[in-house]
């Protein structure tokens, strides 16, 4: 039984995240004009509608911005990317949570939302498992809180979210459950996506790079382990300077020369 | 042995070239910088430098209400803590909050709320947190302009920026951004905000005496005045990203 508990742990570090491949930072379509709130993004509101982070105005002669961040046009939506803001949980996220608090019924954890998602110790095993001696009582892990400690890092996934209730999670499925080695940095949840890059380039090549794992979520932390610390310390600095520079052109190759450069300055391979 | 000092006014508030006394215009307003993004650890902050005085302000959210019972289950919440440092004023300032401080937090809080979208934050708050480092009149509208300026770089969702000016009278003419001295030997003060979204009057607060067409005179020159303002709130905010922009 014992070696079961683990299962979902220590296999999954490479080859995860599952990118779906859209940079919106690094998109044609988006310009590098820098809007701020309450911005006229455009007057001709018989073509174009309010998309993401947009409001007509009361009556609907002018799209304004909300935010802070990039203008965007797709299609006939008019769209501002924005360069600030908070996580919100929404179902199928993979996020990195803390464990701040437990008792007999549920962990509470911090998922750097604006509430504490709750995770249930009926989600934490897999169902079907074999049954306690012959299929008589049930695993003991169904029901106590003893297999995370407060202080722990899970990832785990959202299950269902919404505005008024506190996100629930799970930690049942591929690459879900505790980490126990590596480091998780935090940074602005919104840049998270050119941290990935387009269909994955980014991530790839600071991967390649650094010979590092990393596992980026949606909550804005990256969990990540290298060989040693000076290449950690190197995908940490490599990943604040795409955080930094988010809204910039041509980040790739420019991220690539930086860390050849730091390599031979800090005497890296 | 304490230093005593007399609170004597200057009996005219004009210099004789016409000028005032700091030698501004009768509509010119004071020396103004701004900058967003100063403090590291809150989700958006910014600074500001208007004529002498110096604010900070800070903003965190959403984030769980404390106390609990605060917390509306089908809006958020926006709290404003208007603070001055003790050594912002001349006479030292008691650092406990005092009435006027819980006063122009509320007015603050008042004046700001409309351009949130507090209705999609059920049960949170958003709490801004400003600090007076000096202060030399005019602090509640430098306080409400700047609040708004680290929503903003906070990224939480707005309709647009708030800026506020003081308009007032002193000795029988009308001027534009009163300093301090100004604000306590006139004869009346005229502080307002703006909401850019639909270009209404958000804060209006009065005191002294004037008749009716001199307040209307004092709201188109506020109006052009914070114009101004705002083009400098605006460019505050952008060259932040701007400058990262060029610098690469």
């Amino acid at each position: 039984m014992e070696h079961e508990q683990d299962e979902s742990d220590e296999e999954s570090t490479a080859e995860n995240n599952e990118t779906e491949g859209i940079d919106e930072f690094d998109d044609e379509e988006t310009s590098r004009e820098i809007v701020v709130p309450g911005e006229v993004l455009t007057e001709d509101t018989k073509n174009f509608f309010p998309g993401r982070g947009t409001i007509f105005n009361k009556d609907r002669t002018k799209i304004i911005s909300l935010n802070i961040g990039l203008k965007q046009i797709k299609r006939n939506y008019v769209n501002v990317i924005p360069l600030r803001g908070f996580y919100t949980p929404r179902p199928g996220d993979k996020v990195i949570a803390l464990v701040t608090d437990k008792n007999p019924v549920k962990y509470r954890c911090d998922i750097n939302a604006k509430e504490e998602g709750i995770l249930k110790p009926k989600n934490t095993v897999k169902r079907g498992k074999p049954r306690g001696f012959r299929g008589g009582a049930p695993d003991n892990h169904e029901n106590s809180t003893e297999k995370y400690e407060i202080g722990d890092i899970l990832i785990v996934k959202v299950l269902s979210a919404d505005r008024l209730n506190s996100p629930e999670l799970t930690t049942v499925g591929k690459y879900l459950g505790k980490r126990r080695d590596g480091l998780v940095i935090t940074i602005d949840p919104p840049k998270i996506p050119r941290i990935i890059g387009r269909s994955g380039s980014m991530i790839k090549m600071l991967k390649n790079l650094t010979n590092c794992n990393i596992f980026v979520t949606q909550n804005g932390r990256i969990w990540l382990k290298g060989e040693d610390i000076i290449h950690e310390r190197l995908l940490i600095d490599a990943i604040k300077k795409i955080e930094k520079e988010a809204h910039t052109v041509g980040l790739t190759d420019r991220m690539s020369e930086y860390i050849e450069s730091e390599k031979k300055k800090r005497g890296i391979n | 042995m304490p230093l005593i000092i007399n609170d004597e006014y200057p009996e005219k508030l004009f210099r004789e070239d016409g000028k005032r006394l700091d030698g501004r215009d009768k509509h010119e307003i004071r020396p103004i910088k701004m900058e967003v993004g100063v403090l590291e650890n809150a989700d958006g902050s910014a600074y500001l430098e208007w004529g002498n005085n110096k604010i900070y302000a800070a903003v965190y959210g959403p984030r769980e209400v404390h106390p609990h019972h605060l917390a509306k289950p089908d809006r958020g919440i926006l709290r404003v803590f208007y603070r001055m440092a003790t050594f912002s004023v001349f006479e030292r300032k008691r650092p406990a909050p005092g009435r006027r401080e819980k006063e122009i937090s509320m007015v603050i809080t008042d004046c700001l709320e409309p351009v949130l979208f507090l209705e999609l934050y059920p049960s949170t708050s958003f709490e801004v947190f400003i600090e007076v480092i000096d202060a030399d009149g005019g602090t509640r509208c430098a306080s409400t302009t700047v609040a708004s300026l680290a929503l903003a770089d906070a990224g939480v969702p707005m309709k647009s920026l708030v800026t506020a000016l003081a308009v007032g009278k002193i000795d029988g003419e009308i001027v534009v951004d009163l300093s301090g001295i100004e604000d306590k030997a006139g004869d009346a003060d005229l502080p307002l905000a703006i909401t850019w979204f639909n270009n209404e009057i958000s804060l209006l607060q009065f005191d002294g005496a004037m008749d009716i067409e001199e307040f209307d005179k004092c709201l188109t020159l506020g109006r052009e005045a914070a114009e101004k303002i705002y083009q400098i709130q605006l460019d505050a905010l952008r060259s932040k990203y701007i400058s990262i922009q060029e610098s690469v």
